[in-house]
């Protein structure tokens, strides 16, 4: 896909406006000594079940998760610095901005909470899509998917892909019929809806150079929809032309996520597309038979597998949460 | 005054691209200099504290399988190794390799077989349908020399109950691919065919050497990512993908000359050689040496 230079300056602005509020939020953690103090820290926290310090096997994590309560107690949207400044919120406005001296002192709690509860929560998540498994002709989509999360590792929701206009046929496809005299029938997609489950059994987080962590998990999604495609006429272009029609389609794939903040993260995925595709007739008629429209599409459906890799963000609506016991 | 007028519409998405960017710049919450004293007990420390360290100053000796992706006449499977050594835990460097084994023609080369047709103007590219795999071109081995950066390391949780340490990588380097692709047909030897008169004698003349093969070795750059899941003090599991771009002919036939205009060329010759983004999927086992790694920052416990 060949993006004109202007609304490519539109699309890198529109990234940008969205990720960088997000990248001074990534990681939030508090240090606050009044939360600290005032926080008393039970013997078990249930929401922290996924992610006890515990089954590092003898690590022990510092700073990765101890933020996990602190944005959401702080109620600050997971910032960083709105965190570590909200006590002086008067003299912010009074215009010191001047760099200063502030004590912190952070606890340790023997199991860590979450870094992100989801249940309740909806998940918005556009994306860009790429076909990865047709050499013959790609189908990139622009998608949008929106997922309820059931509980924190389940979710329903649905997404929608529009393909026309970014479609391409490679090179190998004119390859193939100057070299062979064989014409590959091909596809062209128009649009795609479908509805899913998403399950996480997944999840981590790495440190990278052991100072900033990131916490991410992977994903199985799978579910069903409808497809809207029509043959591109390769065998008797002269005379044939197709309508889009829809197929029933089902997806299954698998994803990864990573934690930018409480509510921003990106996430790559890779799903396949299922549904029985009409493809052109390979076998031209003679005479006025040529001209029938019965006998331009080939009656055995054929099993289609686009494979398509997702790339995009996701955003966690609403931005905080609470979690339901106290650290 | 058209031209301006043009000129002018080009520039609105410019200016709209720098009022999105100002804009948001302008609603980020405002980052002010601070030093941040931290008394409690993680004051100063790294994020982790005895963090198992794989890498440091060990040998990692790898045995992989790969297979290629999204081939269009043949695909190659591998069998090879890895070795490396990592001087830090977060850089490696050393040499990856492997032979093909196995080629698993497409579904694309049947059909050829099948089904394509050979006329007075595609004769030299497919002179015989039925030995099409036989002009194909095959990745025979493929040795990297690379580096390798590692700049995640973490641990992950599957259905809660199983835990793996894992680390992720990318890593570059160059690659020198064994090719096996037709061997030449030179514009003499083309048109010598050509002259023999008819279709059949001209199919039979180029039949001949169809299944004549060179070797050739081709150097690019390769490059990928990488998942390490250490099952082990000394062995992990590692998932890998890799790219590794440069011209061949992978169909034996005539592609040089403008697609739309002086095709074919006839001959069969580097001019044939189109560039390709390859790529290809490892799964392997990597043993570690010695065999117990170190653990970090012991002495701040």
């Amino acid at each position: 896909m060949v993006l004109k230079t202007p609304t490519r300056y539109v699309l890198i602005s529109a990234l940008c406006a969205l990720v960088s509020p997000a990248l001074t939020h990534a990681q939030d953690m508090s240090f606050d000594l009044d939360e600290a103090e005032s926080d008393a820290a039970p013997e078990a926290d249930a929401e922290a079940g996924g992610e006890a310090g515990a089954e590092a096997g003898g690590e022990v994590e510092m700073g990765g998760e101890a933020e996990a309560g602190g944005g959401a107690a702080a109620g600050g949207g997971g910032d960083l610095l709105d965190e570590l400044t909200s006590d002086d919120d008067m003299e912010e406005e009074a215009g010191d901005r001047a760099p200063r001296e502030k004590e912190v002192v952070e606890e340790i709690y023997a199991v860590q909470r979450m870094y992100v509860l989801r249940n309740g929560r909806f998940e918005l998540a556009p994306s860009v899509a790429f076909t990865v498994n047709d050499p013959y002709v790609s189908h990139p989509s622009l998608a949008v998917g929106l997922n309820y999360w059931v509980t924190n590792v389940l979710a329903v929701g649905g997404s929608f892909l529009w393909y026309q206009g970014v479609e391409s046929e490679s090179d190998l496809n004119f390859s193939i019929r100057r070299s062979t005299r064989l014409a590959v029938p091909i596809t062209q997609y128009q649009l795609g809806a479908h509805l899913n489950f998403t399950y996480v059994p997944i999840y981590g987080k790495f440190t990278m150079f052991n100072s900033a962590i990131f916490q991410w998990d992977s994903y199985l999604v799978g579910g069903v929809g409808m497809v809207r495609t029509r043959p591109v006429a390769v065998v008797d272009p002269a005379v044939r032309s197709f309508d889009f029609d829809w197929r029933v389609s089902f997806n299954a794939g698998i994803g990864i996520r990573v934690f930018l903040s409480k509510y921003l993260t990106v996430f790559g995925e890779m799903r396949d597309y299922m549904y029985l595709e009409k493809l052109e007739n390979l076998d031209v008629r003679l005479g006025e038979e040529r001209e029938s429209e019965s006998t331009w599409i080939d009656q055995n459906a054929t099993l289609t597998n686009n494979v398509s890799l997702h790339v995009g963000i996701t955003l966690f609506l609403p931005f905080t949460f609470e979690y339901t016991y106290p650290k | 005054m058209e031209a301006t007028m043009t000129t002018m519409f080009k520039r609105i998405p410019l200016a709209l691209a720098t009022a999105i960017t100002l804009g948001a710049l302008s609603v980020a919450p405002t980052a002010t200099a601070q030093e941040i004293d931290v008394r409690g007990p993680l004051a100063g420390a790294p994020a982790v504290i005895g963090l198992r360290v794989y890498r440091e100053t060990r040998f990692q000796i790898q045995l992989h399988s790969t297979m290629t992706l999204e081939d269009e006449f043949t695909r190659a499977v591998f069998g090879g190794g890895q070795l490396m050594f990592h001087p830090t835990d977060w850089l490696g460097i050393g040499a990856w390799g492997g032979f093909a084994f196995m080629h698993l023609d497409t579904q694309l080369t049947d059909e050829v077989v099948a089904k394509g047709q050979t006329n007075g103007v595609n004769v030299i590219s497919l002179p015989d349908s039925e030995r099409f795999p036989d002009q194909i071109g095959k990745i025979k081995w493929i040795a990297a020399p690379q580096l390798s950066f590692i700049p995640l390391r973490g641990k992950l949780g599957i259905f809660e109950k199983l835990f793996v340490d894992t680390d992720f990588y990318v890593f570059g380097g160059a690659a020198f691919i064994g090719l096996e692709e037709r061997a030449e047909v030179t514009k003499n030897q083309a048109s010598a065919c050509k002259n023999m008169g008819e279709l059949s004698t001209q199919i039979m003349c180029f039949s001949r050497d169809v299944g004549d093969r060179e070797q050739r070795m081709a150097i690019a750059p390769t490059f990928g990512v990488g998942l390490s899941l250490y099952l082990a003090d000394f062995l992990a599991m590692t998932l890998e993908w890799r790219g590794m771009p440069f011209a061949w002919n992978t169909s034996g036939t005539d592609e040089s000359g403008h697609p739309d205009g002086d095709f074919p060329d006839e001959a069969i010759d580097s001019e044939d050689q189109l560039s390709h983004f390859n790529h290809m999927f490892t799964l392997g086992f990597a043993f570690y040496l010695p065999t117990d790694p170190g653990l970090s920052h012991m002495d701040e416990e």
